[in-house]
């Protein structure tokens, strides 16, 4: 029952702090967010699963429960984590409440609003990761677009309005494209299956149940809802060339919303593609290694080349995300235990440092109001303190061993190049890893012209120390990164030990 | 058995220590945390030097310590463990020793300047001292590669340190930038080691050096890549390795973040250089050179590029005009001569020249800086001059330091350098086919760079000390206090006698035995000493050399007579009064050798006038095309919806009227379909 | 007994009627009674086939019609009223506010 009770909890917090005075809503939000931090860490601390959720594993917290009837489907009420998904509880608890401190000083008008909408959504984010029927996890995937749409719409900056609509369109049309292929599937199972449970369906297909559908064989039929699903999910990572909404999401939403997006938001792809398309179709996607293997290089290199490009912080940021994202798909698609295991360490790992890296572009953005590279330099000389943290945050996001980015990036690597689901994997591998070098030198050359070299700002503010409560969060996250980073088996071990049964599958190893 | 050994991880431990207290409550202590520092490096070399009696006495250390990253089922884990023989223990107390050195000159240099920002700098360098000293005992390579990483951030820290300007955050950018792209090729080959043995060891029984060996006499199989044999993938796995060593080295073709890197306070220079992060590469070949002695291509690399390097480097510094500048151009070709060693076999004559060039160029370093103390931190030699008499205690230090490095009798670099150059000859002389000749041939670059070497060194000195002051603060020069001479005193008289340790061309000589350097790394664990080494270089799975057997004397005296032909050059045209630039006889080659060879710029090109580009177009094609195609999109659906919804006129009767059409329509249809017409 | 084709022919008179009302009127009024008509169309059907089975079913639905009918009048009544005071009238097609 804990996890409906965290849900429940989240949702109620949302509810109190939308009815508060403003003025009240952000000391509130902070306090009530902290009880879904607690649960989230006590589940943690409780945590008893193994396997894989999805394929017979012991699923820790689980409830299952007939809801609905849906033709001749049951609807279950079911939830429950494994180690993929725990930690991304763990991330989204944290990480909401460090950004809703965060927003502390940027947010000055609608705050109750605000906040509720920030609960709403890590209550919606919650039920994603540890929602397994198809139905819940739909309602609650979808869910988590509406308060994002208003964060973005409301908050934003001048073009909020073409960002928000943009999100919403793009990401819905991915979804019900994602739609379309699992339900392709669940026809083509027929009467195999009693309910929309995905251990039920993930097995089922597993046990070769799978049959012709609108006139497609059995393979046909996988590979065409393999496509549809791999594009719906690799929207909301995003994978390049399905991309272009994340600038502009980015820079049009306000920092606190940001760290979620990047931080919590886009890992929701990831998961997905994990849990749907590797795990159930896992024949499929080897059979695709090609193709996936070149979208996660372009990704990589792309993205990391068009941040080369950007002269906004955040810009910079967001199209690096698209860059660490490609290699959490390189490591899915590896199939060995650091690909898949160090992919999703990444979604972890890249989580605490976008969100770094966000939250710092925010707190400087705060202080001079403008984010652009060449509007101001050496603000390390008057925010000491939040330039140290950024360089920190930087190097992290560089890759920067004993920080959690190092960690992630190393295990997949390794377990790219000593994939055997293609004979050219490590030429892929050596490929992707070039991102390491670009990545390097557009970070090296905007702090360069930021933080270093003689004091210069163009703007009218004046530049003083952030204060406390803006840098408190950044502490916060850099030192998780650090701990991360020297001991990623805090995660990593029951990571690799839902991921397992998914290599043995295909026959990996 | 719990002897000193035990207190190993403690040697690593301290410096970092000090880093977290320099960082976290520098600003409250005196001297801005440097006692914490000097306390804690201190203690550092106090444990090495007991270690390394402990490992004279036969022991050696090879302990996993940490499991970073546990592999669930057959996945191997990821460990962090010490790895200590006569190897690492000596470079451990280098290490120390120079650290210790470099906290209590910058004292005089930092503290008694009255900059700001000390917690910041003595914090980097206590992590420096820490990244470094994990590196050096490393039990594998990955352990290894992190910590090579960490060294790097801390060099973009400390040469970034004066943040406030605008060239020292440039150069910091540059040279974690340039050993980044270095890394990269490191990194692949970390991952490429983990995916061809299975374990990244460098020794004990999973060592990956023994296991390439092993492979290659057919004793059992390992993962080879891309359809390549198993000497081919090994001689990959080795040069993208090296790409690392290239960059961290300092070695053409990425040597050049190393001259920028002057930019940082001088003891970090001297820190950087002598003891640690340019260390590191050469260190790291040094450390798994069983595994390069079996690819006779790379080793043919390694040696064609550190010989190279040798001569390219110190055509440069002929020419330089800050101090500083020639040290660094030194720098550089003083390691492509560690790199030419290692590449012709000569592991222990790489090791002995890592060693003895520690002292001396961290002495010349620190010289420098107390050179720039006394000159108000102007850093030109030609405003400088006749500083002899003003500071003496510097000037012979700096003597004894410039005569190691220019390789004459009997100080530290005369010894190493030549037993490298023998080693090359005499490989050169007796390995038959390509490979002979390139180790000739990178002999006859090491040689030619003798030369030049005796030349700058001398140029250096002489318009540094010699003539008449050619200022007005060179006549009168800041002067300083112990911690300046203190270090210079120490390594003064190190850069004199380290290479007594280990003089081949005596023992060859007199007969007498000295070489007692070789007979230290023939030690320790068996997979790692001096002459498993050799029996891999000359065995048939190996690289295949061989020696020609010939003396090392007259080749000793050679490069003698080589060195002391610069130094006399030198004197002739410096050595005077009021000496003058004579750079312009050089003619176009001046410009050239100014401009170092164009390296920089065609560097900054790629970075500026192709990535750059490339980028900017690839950011037109994103938000024209990629994006454009979304947008289009929705501008066609928005375009189309604009015209559709004029159906919605608003008049009631229209929708009535539509109703009933689509009604009858329907009905029509229906009844067509369903045959009610038929 | 009347055969159930008759009453046919009369509910599809009288929902033609309807219909022909609704297209050609302009008066909201004569729209709301044209509309009536439809529905009484319906209810003729509703109680002709109740009549035809023995069934009451359909008798019922019929009263349950015609209240809804009574209802929709008081609305359509109030939207009138509202048309007329905005629009200086009741003719339907000037108020074309609603449209895109």
């Amino acid at each position: 029952m804990i996890i409906e009770a965290l849900i429940a909890v989240t949702f109620l917090a949302a509810l109190v702090t939308f009815v508060l005075p403003d003025r009240y809503a952000g000391k509130a939000a902070f306090a009530l967010s902290l009880a879904p931090v607690v649960g989230s860490l006590y589940m943690w601390q409780q945590y008893d699963a193994s396997g894989n959720a999805l394929l017979g594993g012991n699923i820790a917290f689980e409830t299952d429960v007939v809801w609905l009837q849906l033709g001749q489907y049951d609807i279950h009420w079911m939830v429950g984590v494994d180690g993929i998904s725990m930690p991304l509880v763990v991330l989204t608890t944290i990480l909401t409440t460090l950004a809703i401190v965060s927003a502390w000083t940027p947010i000055s008008e609608r705050q109750s609003q605000f906040f509720g909408l920030m609960l709403l959504m890590e209550a919606n984010l919650l039920g994603v990761f540890t929602a397994l029927d198809f139905f819940v996890w739909f309602i609650f995937w979808e869910a988590v677009l509406l308060p994002m749409y208003f964060l973005i719409g409301v908050w934003g900056g001048p073009r909020r309005k073409y960002a928000a609509i943009k999100f919403f369109v793009y990401t819905n049309i991915a979804s019900l494209v994602m739609f379309i292929g699992f339900v392709s599937l669940v026809f083509g199972l027929g009467d195999s299956i009693t309910s929309l449970r995905l251990p039920e369906i993930a097995q089922a297909l597993q046990a070769g149940q799978l049959g012709s559908f609108a006139g497609l064989s059995a393979g046909a039929l996988a590979s065409v809802a393999f496509i549809a699903m791999f594009i719906g999910f690799a929207v909301k990572v995003p994978v390049a060339p399905l991309h272009t909404w994340l600038p502009d999401a980015h820079v049009e939403a306000p920092t606190p919303v940001s760290v979620m997006l990047a931080g919590v938001l886009l890992k929701m792809g990831t998961y997905a593609l994990l849990r749907f398309n590797f795990t159930m179709l896992p024949e499929t996607a080897r059979a695709f290694a090609l193709p996936i293997a070149l979208l996660a290089v372009a990704s990589v290199i792309y993205g990391a080349l068009l941040a080369l490009a950007q002269q906004d912080l955040k810009r910079i940021v967001a199209y690096s995300s698209v860059s660490s994202m490609g290699y959490v798909i390189l490591g899915l698609i590896a199939y060995t235990t650091y690909g898949v295991g160090g992919a999703t360490f990444q979604m972890v790992a890249h989580g605490l440092i976008s969100g770094l890296m966000f939250m710092a572009v925010g707190v400087i953005y705060n202080t001079t109001h403008t984010r652009m590279v060449g509007d101001m330099s050496g603000i390390a000389d008057r925010m000491p303190v939040t330039a140290g943290i950024f360089v920190a945050g930087a190097f992290g996001y560089m890759g920067l061993p004993l920080m959690a980015g190092f960690a992630a990036e190393f295990f997949i690597f390794k377990g790219a190049f000593e994939s055997t689901v293609m004979e050219a994997m490590p030429l892929f591998t050596g490929a992707a890893m070039f991102g390491i070098v670009i990545v390097a030198g557009y970070l090296l050359f905007a702090m360069q012209r930021t933080l270093f070299g003689p004091f210069r700002f163009d703007g009218d503010y004046d530049i003083t120390e952030a204060p406390f409560h803006d840098v408190a969060p950044l502490a916060v996250l850099l030192l998780l990164t650090i701990v991360l980073g020297v001991s990623p088996d805090i995660f990593f071990t029951m990571i690799q030990d839902a991921v397992t049964p998914i290599l043995e599958l295909g026959g990996a190893f | 058995m719990a002897g000193i050994l035990d207190f190993a991880p403690a040697i690593v431990l301290l410096p970092f220590l000090s880093f977290l207290i320099a960082l976290g409550a520098g600003r409250y202590m005196p001297k801005g945390g440097a006692l914490a520092g000097i306390g804690a490096t201190a203690g550092s070399f106090v444990l090495s030097i007991a270690t390394f009696f402990a490992v004279s006495g036969g022991q050696t250390y090879n302990q996993h310590i940490y499991t970073w990253a546990t592999g669930a089922g057959d996945a191997v884990s990821l460990d962090f463990g010490l790895l200590i023989d006569p190897l690492s223990s000596m470079m451990l107390v280098i290490v120390t020793l120079v650290a210790v050195l470099v906290h209590i000159f910058s004292l005089g240099y930092m503290n008694d300047e009255g900059e700001t920002g000390l917690p910041r700098y003595y914090a980097g360098l206590g992590l420096f001292t820490a990244s470094m000293l994990a590196f050096v005992v490393s039990s594998n390579l990955l352990m290894a590669f992190m910590f090579f990483e960490l060294v790097g951030l801390c060099s973009y820290l400390l040469i970034g340190f004066w943040f406030r300007q605008q060239g020292p955050p440039s150069a910091a950018k540059k040279a974690f930038l340039v050993t980044r792209f270095g890394d990269y090729f490191f990194l692949i080959g970390v991952v490429a080691v983990f995916a061809t043995f299975g374990s990244a060891a460098f020794a004990g029984p999973e060592a990956f050096p023994v296991l390439a060996e092993e492979a290659l006499h057919g004793e059992h199989a390992v993962n080879t890549f891309l359809g390549m044999g198993e000497q081919a993938w090994f001689t990959v796995v080795g040069l993208l390795v090296l790409g690392g060593v290239v960059g961290k080295s300092a070695q053409f073709p990425l040597h050049t973040w190393l001259p920028d890197a002057m930019e940082g306070p001088t003891p970090v220079s001297a820190l950087i250089h002598a003891a640690t992060m340019v260390a590191a590469g050469v260190y790291l070949v040094a450390r798994m050179y069983g595994f390069y002695a079996l690819t006779p291509t790379t080793l043919g690399i390694i040696a064609l590029v550190g010989g190279f390097t040798a001569l390219f480097a110190a055509t440069m510094g002929v020419v330089k005009k800050e101090i500083k500048q020639v040290l660094a151009y030194s720098t550089i070709s003083q390691y492509g001569y560690m790199m030419l060693g290692l590449g012709v076999g000569g592991y222990v004559a790489s090791t002995f020249h890592l060693l003895t060039h520690a002292f001396f160029k961290a002495l010349l370093f620190l010289g420098a800086g107390a050179v720039i103390i006394a000159m108000h931190h102007n850093e030109n030699m030609w405003d400088m001059g006749g500083l002899k008499e003003k500071m003496p205690v510097t000037y012979y230090a700096f003597l004894s330091g410039s005569l190691a490095l220019a390789g004459i009798v009997p100080f530290a670099g005369f010894w190493s350098k030549d037993e490298i150059l023998y080693e090359a000859l005499n490989h050169g002389l007796g390995t038959d086919g390509g490979l002979g000749t390139v180790f000739l041939i990178a002999y006859a670059m090491g040689l030619i760079a003798v030369f030049f070497t005796g030349f700058y060194t001398f140029r250096m000195v002489f318009l540094t000390f010699h003539g008449e002051p050619r200022s007005e603060t060179a006549r009168d020069p800041h002067g300083f206090g112990w911690n300046v001479k203190f270090p210079l005193a120490v390594l003064g008289v190190l850069a004199a006698v380290t290479g007594l340790v280990n003089m081949a061309p005596v023992e060859d000589l007199t007969g007498i035995h000295l070489t007692f350097l070789h007979d230290w790394l023939d030690g320790g664990i068996s997979s790692l000493t001096a002459h498993h080494y050799l029996e891999v270089l000359e065995s048939g799975v190996g690289a295949g050399l061989h020696p020609a057997g010939i003396g090392s004397i007259a080749p000793g005296l050679v490069s003698l007579a080589l060195a002391l032909a610069g130094a006399g050059l030198a004197y002739r045209l410096y050595n005077v009064p009021e000496p003058v630039e004579h750079t312009d006889k050089l003619g176009s080659i001046k410009t050239v050798l100014y401009n170092n060879y164009y390296q920089d710029e065609y560097q900054v090109w790629i970075a500026t006038g192709v990535v750059q580009p490339i980028s900017r177009a690839l950011d037109k094609f994103d938000q024209g095309i990629v994006d454009g195609v979304v947008n289009g999109v929705s501008s066609v659906s928005l375009f189309a919806g604009g015209r559709v919804k004029r159906i919605q006129t608003g008049v009631v009767s229209n929708y009535a009227a539509l109703l009933t059409l689509g009604l009858t329509a329907l009905l029509l249809g229906l009844g067509l379909l369903g045959g009610w017409f038929a | 007994m009347v055969p159930a084709q008759y009453y046919l022919v009369l509910s599809a008179a009288v929902f033609c009627i309807g219909i022909f009302g609704l297209l050609t009127r302009r008066n909201a009024l004569l729209f709301l009674m044209s509309v009536e008509l439809m529905l009484n169309a319906a209810n003729i059907n509703l109680v002709a086939f109740s009549y035809y089975w023995g069934n009451v079913t359909g008798q019922t639905f019929g009263l349950f019609t015609m209240a809804l009918a009574a209802a929709e009048v008081a609305v359509g009544i109030g939207i009138i009223l509202v048309l007329y005071r905005n629009f200086d009238g009741v003719d339907v097609t000037n108020a074309t506010t609603m449209r895109w």
